[in-house]
């Protein structure tokens, strides 16, 4: 290393050598090829067409803040512009011929979280992540609903009517955002588990599940959330957590082992999955049709990070009445709803215009109703689907529909 | 080094032009567009990094940014993708960089007289997306298809894999507007009229604004050939013993005169040898399988069923053996994805070490291809025995000319850089191996490059002797048309337009 190259690592936003370790390799495997693959299916870099906000440029930076061109507080804005899709991630060329031979796979979505965590070590906030941090850290839920308070005290209000016990073997967590504001879904997966004949309890304290504040680089204080909610679980007898929420998923599948290693023995089954199954092996019977004509978004999070596609489009399928206009789940790699990572928090212009987009697709396909299966995809897509003419669902709640169920 | 930082002056016109959000002066901003994928100097960075970037929305802030630039004489440097292989979108002196992305809309399709005009920072496979719901599709089609733009097309001129069927950029580009290097707003094309094909009138401008790196301005929209979308795709990859009789193969199909041949690529030992060693996406093939020769043509059923029939006869014919239906279709079918893949290389002592690719490419005639293939070999030996950073990975040859796909081949040699060990030295060498490639080339007859350009350190030394007086000529055009040498100053040695012009 020259000296200059030292010199420039002096400054206060300079990586650790750890951080470079970890990342010197991923960034050279990108910047030396330089493809650009990512960049047409981004979706924040399909509305700002900004360098800066591209994988390529996530990578590259790494390369210039080890020769000391660059620093910390030079680019954590940047990496703001993510919503942790993936969608670069399938694209890239890296992964797609070269994972075998090294079991390698760029893996961009945690460069982004690194680098955020990064710029909070070293004091540097996004002024909205911040304020939602520190909220979410008071509340112990995400302030999801503008101005009103969130509270452990209403974590279950959600539930109000239906006669849901606390504790048991099976645990249903239920997000944020569906706990305060879209309780129509988790109304809906109750409803349904229960006439399914599933026996399930909730926790006795639901603190968030701590992704959000993984994922806008607050790592100290998303450990603590996963770690209550996992003493939460253990208090009550849990061994299997059902997850109604894509992103909760990730956390309980990819971030929760992580934290807790061996120890982490829960079973964590997606609704949509099961559902799917109950539909399948007869113990849900959809018979109420659905008179609409819909098409399917495809949740990034379960399409993109999970590769899970099959089973939402063959719940729709087996839903009676409705008309489902397909479209694949490779062509909606470059779709998202914008709303994930934080993005909406503190560039909520680029989840509007992303959502619009998305729903403007939609509605190229002359259909009445965009069907999800993400809580957090719905809200922006329900403010823009009423500009267009297109009711946003979750699937849940269509299923719950045809199932016979008052949501 | 010390960047000097404009004039807080000409920031606040800029910003008075195209609006605060769209005039970036951010070090990450700056940093993120001074390369491309050309083996870039990462330990001189700092050098190739522009003052100021501003992401216009509209033709007429281009031409009042280039009209600032000429007032104050800074200079000004476009970039579309920023994913050529020369250094085109490289600012080598600094100065304001004109970003063209945001300008990515579709303007017209126009049914009856097939066309679609487009803004220049759109994709091609985003354009593809909206006019295959017409039937139709712009059939452009290099490697970087998923993320290259319409616009640094132009600028670069560029190649298409296909385009023995479609022609190339220059074929399916009909006309264009330009903000000239002095900020004047023109419209080219082959003629007059921006929906004209073929004139004869007046100088043919198109070509002169195509190819020239942003040193003679900025396309702002560009009027492109509609085609009808191909009913039918047949591909097929045919196997050799050896070079020689591949390379008698190539010729043959190329020279078959089937209309549908989009066409044809040849895999040269080297290539063969590498794919096998290190691309675990390759099927594996006998050892006796050294050559190979890629094919593929487009069209409607009726016309591509016998033509098929034809290209395998003479494929077999000529000593190639047919490789299988899983190849020939599913690796042409991923042929934007593997153009830079493993993705690794090996040092001398056989160690995988990461690597990116680096191809060098230039316009060779059929008959010179063999001797050429030797000569580029034995410069890369002499490069891998230096510096234990780079690899050989071989040779391609694909058919070059438009319709008539038979006379010269775009002629590739893959480099393997081991980017992370860049030194002056390692550079030093790098550049004295293009300038070494590109004097063969010469030797042989050829041109230096058949898509990327020429104009990066080493093999741009060379222009002057391939063209010639044309060199001449372009200097004459450059001074005539960029008097104070703003637009993308130092590119192609065109600074000596303006050192004869004050002897």
């Amino acid at each position: 290393m020259s000296e200059e190259t030292r010199a420039g690592q002096a400054s206060n936003g300079a990586p650790s050598e750890e951080f470079l370790d970890e990342w010197r390799n991923a960034a050279y495997n990108c910047y030396s090829s330089g493809h650009k693959f990512c960049r047409e299916v981004c979706p924040v870099m399909q509305v700002t067409r900004d360098e800066a906000h591209t994988p390529t440029a996530f990578h590259a930076n790494v390369v210039a803040m080890e020769k000391g061109h660059l620093g910390i507080e030079d680019v954590a804005r940047d990496y703001v512009h993510c919503t942790m899709c993936g969608a670069c991630e399938l694209r890239c060329p890296n992964t797609l011929f070269t994972g075998d031979f090294y079991r390698f796979r760029q893996r961009t979505v945690d460069l982004v979280k690194a680098m955020r965590t990064l710029a909070v070590e070293k004091a540097i906030h996004q002024p909205n992540w911040k304020r939602w941090n520190e909220v979410t850290d008071r509340m112990k839920s995400e302030p999801v609903l503008n101005g009103t308070s969130v509270s452990q005290e209403h974590v279950a209000d959600w539930a109000e009517g239906l006669d849901l016990t606390i504790g048991g073997e099976t645990v249903l967590f239920c997000d944020c955002e569906a706990a305060f504001y879209r309780t129509s879904v988790p109304r809906a997966v109750a409803q349904i588990l229960k006439k399914a004949g599933v026996e399930f309890g909730l926790m006795r304290e639901q603190w968030c599940c701590g992704g959000p504040a993984a994922e806008m680089g607050y790592a100290e204080q998303a450990r603590r959330f996963a770690e209550h909610n996992v003493a939460d679980w253990r208090a009550v007898g849990a061994k299997r957590i059902l997850v109604l929420d894509p992103h909760d998923y990730i956390s309980f599948t990819e971030d929760y082992p992580g934290y807790f290693g061996d120890d982490y023995d829960f079973e964590i089954i997606l609704v949509v999955e099961f559902v799917a199954d109950l539909i399948r092996d007869g113990r849900l019977s959809l018979s109420v049709p659905i008179e609409r004509v819909a098409t399917y978004h495809d949740a990034c999070r379960l399409n993109k990070r999970k590769g899970i596609h099959k089973e939402p489009r063959e719940i729709l399928r087996a839903i009676p009445g409705l008309e489902f206009k397909d479209v694949d789940h490779v062509t909606q790699w470059s779709y998202c709803s914008g709303a994930g990572a934080g993005l909406g928090i503190e560039r909520p212009d680029l989840t509007a215009e992303i959502s619009r987009r998305r729903v403007e697709r939609a509605k190229a396909l002359e259909i009445d109703t965009l069907v999800s299966a993400c809580p957090w995809s719905e809200r922006p897509l329900t403010d823009q689907g009423k500009d267009q003419d297109i009711e946003i669902y979750d699937l849940m709640e269509l299923v719950a529909e045809a199932a016979g169920l008052q949501v | 080094m010390a960047i000097a930082t404009l004039d807080q002056a000409v920031v606040e016109e800029l910003v008075a032009i195209c609006g605060e959000e769209h005039v970036l002066t951010g070090k990450s901003a700056l940093f993120n567009r001074a390369r491309v994928p050309a083996p870039f100097p990462t330990h001189r960075w700092e050098e190739y990094i522009p003052q100021v970037v501003v992401l216009p929305t509209a033709a007429q802030q281009i031409a009042e940014v280039v009209e600032l630039a000429n007032r104050r004489r800074i200079p000004v440097v476009p970039r579309a993708g920023g994913t050529g292989l020369t250094d085109g979108a490289v600012p080598l002196r600094h100065g304001i960089m004109v970003d063209v992305k945001l300008m990515n809309r579709i303007l017209e399709i126009d049914h009856e007289d097939r066309t679609v005009t487009v803004q220049p920072g759109i994709n091609m496979l985003k354009l593809n997306e909206e006019l295959r719901k017409h039937g139709y599709i712009y059939p452009d089609n290099p490697a970087s298809y998923p993320c290259s733009l319409v616009g640094g097309r132009i600028g670069t001129s560029g190649w298409s894999l296909i385009g023995g069927r479609y022609g190339h950029t220059r074929d399916l580009v009909i006309s264009f507007e330009i903000v000239l290097p002095t900020g004047e707003r023109v419209r080219v094309g082959d003629g007059g009229g921006p929906k004209v094909r073929k004139s004869s009138s007046g100088y043919q401008l198109k070509h002169l604004f195509m190819g020239h790196q942003g040193t003679l301005g900025i396309v702002t929209e560009a009027t492109l050939e509609l085609v009808p979308r191909p009913e039918a795709e047949f591909s097929a990859f045919f196997a050799y013993p050896d070079y020689a009789s591949a390379w008698h193969s190539t010729g043959a199909l190329a020279r078959s005169g089937l209309a549908t041949l989009a066409g044809v690529v040849l895999f040269d030992e080297w290539k063969v040898a590498y794919l096998r060693r290190d691309d675990e996406a390759y099927i594996p093939q006998t050892p006796d399988v050294r050559s190979v020769v890629a094919t593929a043509m487009y069209g409607t059923v009726d016309e591509v069923r016998p033509a098929a029939k034809r290209l395998l006869k003479i494929g077999l014919e000529t000593g190639g053996t047919y490789l299988g239906d899983e190849i020939s279709q599913g690796d042409w079918a991923s042929r934007h994805d593997r153009y830079a893949t493993p993705l690794h290389g090996r040092t001398r002592n056989g160690q995988v070490a990461p690597m990116s690719w680096h191809c060098e490419d230039a316009s060779i005639p059929y008959s010179q291809l063999p001797a050429v293939r030797e000569k580029w070999h034995a410069i890369a030996a002499n490069l891998c025995e230096r510096f234990d950073m780079f690899d050989d990975w071989g040779m391609f040859a694909y058919t070059n000319g438009a319709f008539k796909p038979w006379g010269d081949y775009l002629t590739e040699i893959d480099i393997g850089i081991w980017e992370m060990q860049w030194d002056d030295g390692s550079w030093a060498a790098w550049v004295e191996a293009k300038r070494d490639i590109a004097a063969v080339s010469l030797e042989h007859g050829g041109s230096i490059s058949a898509c990327h350009g020429s104009c990066r350190e080493g093999e741009v030394d060379l222009v002057p002797l391939e063209l010639g007086g044309g060199f001449e000529v372009m200097k004459t055009i450059k001074r005539a048309l960029d008097p104070l040498n703003v637009m993308n100053p130092g590119k192609y040695l065109l600074d000596q337009a303006y050192e004869e012009g004050e002897e």
